[in-house]
């Protein structure tokens, strides 16, 4: 820290190591930078996404009727149309501003990116959701978007028959390795925050119960499994900051 | 046209092609945000020590859920072929996703994905249900993501203290939720408990005793592979009962 650059920022006037210093950086620097690009990659990225539909009209002639195009994306939206709005604000309090553009372009979220998202922050120690947190959860969520496209690289140049060589024994295990995941980040969650984690288990157990029951099935469209997760998020969240309010006053 | 004809598409070099470019931005996108966050990082005082210590622990516990995904890679290749299953689960949607949506498109050829009417359009179809399927995602978080941050500090009442609070509660809620949905089963009306469930509850108690054991100790190591035991573990122990 011995020389400090004083080229662009002409309102700091303290030293580089301040806590101002820090905030001004992530404020007036690199959130504007990581907005810039966020949004200029993933609209890109989904142009790209397009590619191969385009690859197989121009090069193999193939174009299937409008009817049917739509037919089947309407279907698709009709599964997943509520959780494009559910899914980025309820993970966005975990994931932050740059996880959340790096999340919803390389998909995988609760299986993958959340996760990597909480364990870099835990490991790294700095407290979870604030600035240094979002810097941190991003180094995270970038890392598992690397490991994991090149697993997946491997894993298609092996190709199907090498892959389902895999003994049967571990293909089995591997369906628990999820919820063996989750199981431990409520854990990791859950100790600092037990009266918080008890709500947000009963709330997600009652909602679950009542959607498996069809509770809910007065409301059109495929399973509602959207209000499940929204509400146990939301209504913790809720619970969480009444109990904050009532703890600070005492 | 029988199923061969279209394996041979959907294997093909302009595919692969098509389907290396989205992948790379995607990277691209990866390297440049990771970059960015440890030049900035350290002017906010984060040390190299711990943007290390994020990185190693985030590689480690991502090689566990990435083994899941390419076990069910594999019914997703066999469908559509290799290229489009390695971009799509590289790419925007998870395998659920993928399998849904290519059945949706071939379904609405009026063929059963990887079955019988399967051929080149209805494996055509399947790709655009993929692309469309997933594009308000892609859209609404390039479009709201900043919204959505000045949403969360009104969640925190304006207070940065509040922040860490709602951020935590969000993480209790979705996984949580997360849980409920794996172990809250029903079979013919009946409750069921499966291995699943062992999994579920094995992994919590696992890492409940790690960070109880940490909080204690203050064991670093704790922080790094804490997750990736529980995982791990609660994975093996549900297989071997």
């Amino acid at each position: 820290m011995s020389s400090v650059p004083v080229n662009n920022s002409s309102t700091s006037s303290v030293t580089a190591s301040g806590d101002n210093a820090g905030s001004s950086a992530y404020e007036k620097e690199y959130i504007p930078y990581i907005i810039k690009w966020g949004r200029f990659t993933n609209l890109v990225g989904f142009i790209a996404s397009l590619l191969p539909v385009l690859v197989l009209f121009f090069v193999f002639g193939l174009l299937p009727p409008v009817s049917a195009i739509l037919a089947g994306a309407l279907s698709q939206a009709s599964v997943s149309g509520v959780f494009w709005f559910v899914e980025p604000i309820s993970y966005f309090p975990i994931l932050g501003i740059p996880g959340t553009y790096m999340a919803f372009l390389s998909g995988n979220i609760a299986n993958l990116r959340v996760p990597a998202a909480a364990v870099a922050q835990e490991a790294a120690g700095v407290e979870f959701g604030s600035e240094k947190g979002a810097v941190i959860s991003t180094i995270g969520v970038g890392v598992s978007i690397i490991v994991n496209t090149l697993m997946l690289t491997v894993g298609v140049i092996l190709g199907a028959s090498i892959l389902s060589k895999m003994p049967d024994s571990v293909k089995i295990a591997l369906n628990y390795i999820l919820p063996a995941l989750f199981g431990g980040l409520f854990a990791q969650f859950a100790v600092p925050r037990p009266k918080i984690a008890c709500c947000a288990i009963s709330i997600a157990c009652i909602m679950t119960f009542m959607l498996k029951k069809g509770v809910f099935s007065f409301i059109p469209g495929p399973s509602p499994a959207y209000l499940a997760i929204a509400t146990s998020v939301f209504a913790t969240i809720f619970i969480a900051k009444i109990m904050y309010k009532s703890e600070t006053k005492e | 046209m029988n199923m061969d004809d279209y394996m041979q598409i959907a294997n093909s070099v302009p595919l692969w092609l098509a389907a290396a470019v989205p992948v790379f931005i995607l990277i691209l996108q990866s390297v440049l945000f990771v970059r960015k966050s440890i030049v900035a990082g350290k002017k906010m005082g984060i040390t190299d020590e711990q943007m290390k210590k994020a990185a190693k622990s985030s590689a480690v516990a991502s090689i566990g859920p990435s083994l899941a995904i390419l076990a069910g890679m594999i019914s997703l290749i066999v469908a559509m072929g290799g290229p489009i299953s390695w971009m799509r689960l590289a790419f925007i949607g998870s395998v659920a996703y993928e399998l849904m949506a290519a059945s949706f498109g071939a379904n609405a050829m009026g063929a059963v994905l990887g079955k019988e009417g399967m051929n080149a359009m209805a494996f055509a179809n399947g790709v655009w249900a993929m692309t469309l399927g997933c594009v308000g995602w892609i859209l609404f978080t390039a479009f709201a993501t900043p919204k959505l941050d000045k949403f969360r500090n009104v969640l925190a009442g304006g207070k940065k203290a509040l922040i860490p609070i709602v951020a935590s509660a969000a993480s209790l809620g979705a996984f949580g939720y997360l849980n409920a949905d794996r172990v809250i089963k029903f079979k013919d009306g009946a409750f069921l408990f499966d291995n699943g469930t062992i999994a579920s509850f094995t992994g919590f108690f696992i890492m409940a005793a790690l960070v109880i054991y940490a909080r204690k100790t203050n064991a670093q190591w704790v922080k790094e592979w804490g997750l990736t035991i529980a995982m791990f573990g609660g994975m093996i122990i549900a297989a071997l009962i």
